[in-house]
């Protein structure tokens, strides 16, 4: 008897075949106000240092955000904040042995080396990997990611819902917590973004580290209040919705996470975010996880 | 025929610190000014050295949607509804951090048929000329196509 052995949705897949192919870099002498420039303006959350055309680092958000901590000027060299050797694998690697390797060093991308291996010739990472699970669960006939199919009673079975995938608890500061605060709480958690409360517990706002990096190039103080910068209003689903549906949510609004509230929104409960839904690896129903069961994982 | 020749002396300018509202209402205001449609402004610091350049390009691309090719793929979706959303999330970014840093610029004693290889060869629409680290001018590439070519309007013989 044969027995198809089909362990996620993204098994057989090779970087080259999903990698990005535009990788934005920088030489090392280009200023901290340069590196967010390119950040924003690409909507990426990290910028490759090249010198002559071979890789020496990587500066990202995080990384920014410890300078604006620090004090540093904006005019700072990247090379002075950057991180050592980037993290790099082959076009020919599996993705799944790249995703493996992102949750285990505990990094959002690899670049990918071509046969002159001081050379990148792309990148994968976990938004990319998302909007790849996403498509192939829209092309699926058994999939709620399609408008026609949604509300039948198949959908209903199979469809996966936020509460099975989500990271359970949601951190916050007060509104006037200052920048310093937001960095240290973000940086203890390893966290990408705090959900910003009133007095009355009730959630107002998100700081996420893409709002500390402009306010550190709109030249605002570490001492300013959470509420200056934080983004509104708080972008969330609730914990029955289906998977499908908040990550088109995701996607939608280009976030990088969804908090996740029960019965009302003023009730966060768990936070939805891309690397949880990249590291399922399955897409969005059961039709998905049986077919990795069988696989015994 | 050199840059200086068809350079436009009437610019305008904006700063790193501009927000995007200010930038979309000074690329009017300069429109209306200038009886022109302007689609990009040269960027400035305090001591009024060329910083970058703000295109509507640069605009448009920060409007886009990243997985804007997912959501072609959504025949389902409704994106007229989604785009307010896109344009709240604008409202907190500045000229500085989306403007184009790297800026190509000519001098005014630049030859136009050079001035008009760079533009074409770099897809440049417009080009700012400086002289001893100021700006003077700058040359749009309807000025330079329109100089150039008007000979062939022109019945022959």
């Amino acid at each position: 008897m044969v027995l198809i052995r089909k362990r996620s949705v993204l098994a057989g897949l090779k970087v080259h075949e999903v990698m990005r192919r535009q990788v934005i870099q920088l030489p090392p002498l280009a200023t901290l106000a340069m590196c967010i420039n390119r950040l924003v303006k690409n909507k990426i959350s990290a910028v490759l240092v090249v010198d002559d055309d071979a890789p020496v680092g990587v500066v990202s958000k995080t990384d920014l955000i410890g300078a604006f901590y620090a004090g540093l000027p904006i005019e700072t060299q990247v090379r002075d904040i950057m991180a050592g050797q980037p993290l790099c694998c082959l076009p020919d690697d599996s993705l799944e042995s790249a995703i493996d390797r992102m949750h285990g060093m505990g990094v959002h991308r690899l670049y990918v080396v071509g046969p002159d291996s001081s050379r990148v010739i792309g990148m994968v990472a976990y938004p990319d990997i998302v909007g790849l699970l996403y498509r192939y669960c829209r092309a699926c006939g058994n999939s709620s990611a399609r408008g026609r199919n949604a509300g039948s009673a198949e959908v209903d079975i199979l469809g996966l819902r936020v509460s099975e995938v989500m990271t359970p608890g949601a951190h916050s500061c007060p509104l006037q917590t200052s920048l310093a605060g937001v960095v240290e709480q973000l940086t203890a958690l390893r966290s990408g973004a705090l959900l910003v409360v009133d007095e009355a517990g009730i959630p107002r706002g998100v700081v996420s580290k893409s709002d500390l990096v402009l306010a550190y190039n709109h030249g605002l103080g570490i001492d300013q209040p959470a509420k200056m910068i934080m983004h509104a209003p708080v972008v969330s689903c609730d914990c029955d919705d289906l998977l499908a549906a908040a990550l088109q949510l995701m996607l939608l609004k280009d976030v990088q996470r969804l908090f996740v509230h029960r019965h009302r929104p003023t009730q966060i409960i768990g936070v939805l975010s891309l690397s949880d839904s990249a590291r399922f690896r399955s897409g969005s129903c059961r039709a998905c996880i049986s077919g990795r069961l069988i696989a015994g994982e | 025929m050199l840059a200086r020749d068809v350079m436009d002396t009437r610019f305008h300018l904006l700063r790193p610190g501009d927000t995007l509202t200010d930038a979309v209402a000074s690329f009017h205001a300069a429109g209306r000014e200038e009886g022109r449609q302007i689609f990009g402004m040269m960027v400035v610091d305090e001591d009024d050295h060329l910083v970058g350049m703000l295109s509507m390009y640069d605009i448009l691309l920060f409007i886009q949607p990243k997985h804007m090719r997912i959501w072609g793929e959504m025949e389902d979706l409704d994106l007229d509804r989604l785009f307010p959303d896109l344009l709240g999330r604008a409202r907190n970014i500045r000229v500085g951090d989306i403007m184009t840093t790297e800026v190509v610029t000519t001098s005014p004693d630049s030859h136009i048929l050079a001035v008009a290889d760079v533009m074409v060869k770099k897809h440049i629409r417009r080009l700012p000329v400086t002289e001893d680290g100021r700006i003077i001018g700058i040359v749009y590439i309807s000025s330079i196509f329109n100089r150039l070519l008007t000979g062939f309007l022109a019945p022959e013989g």
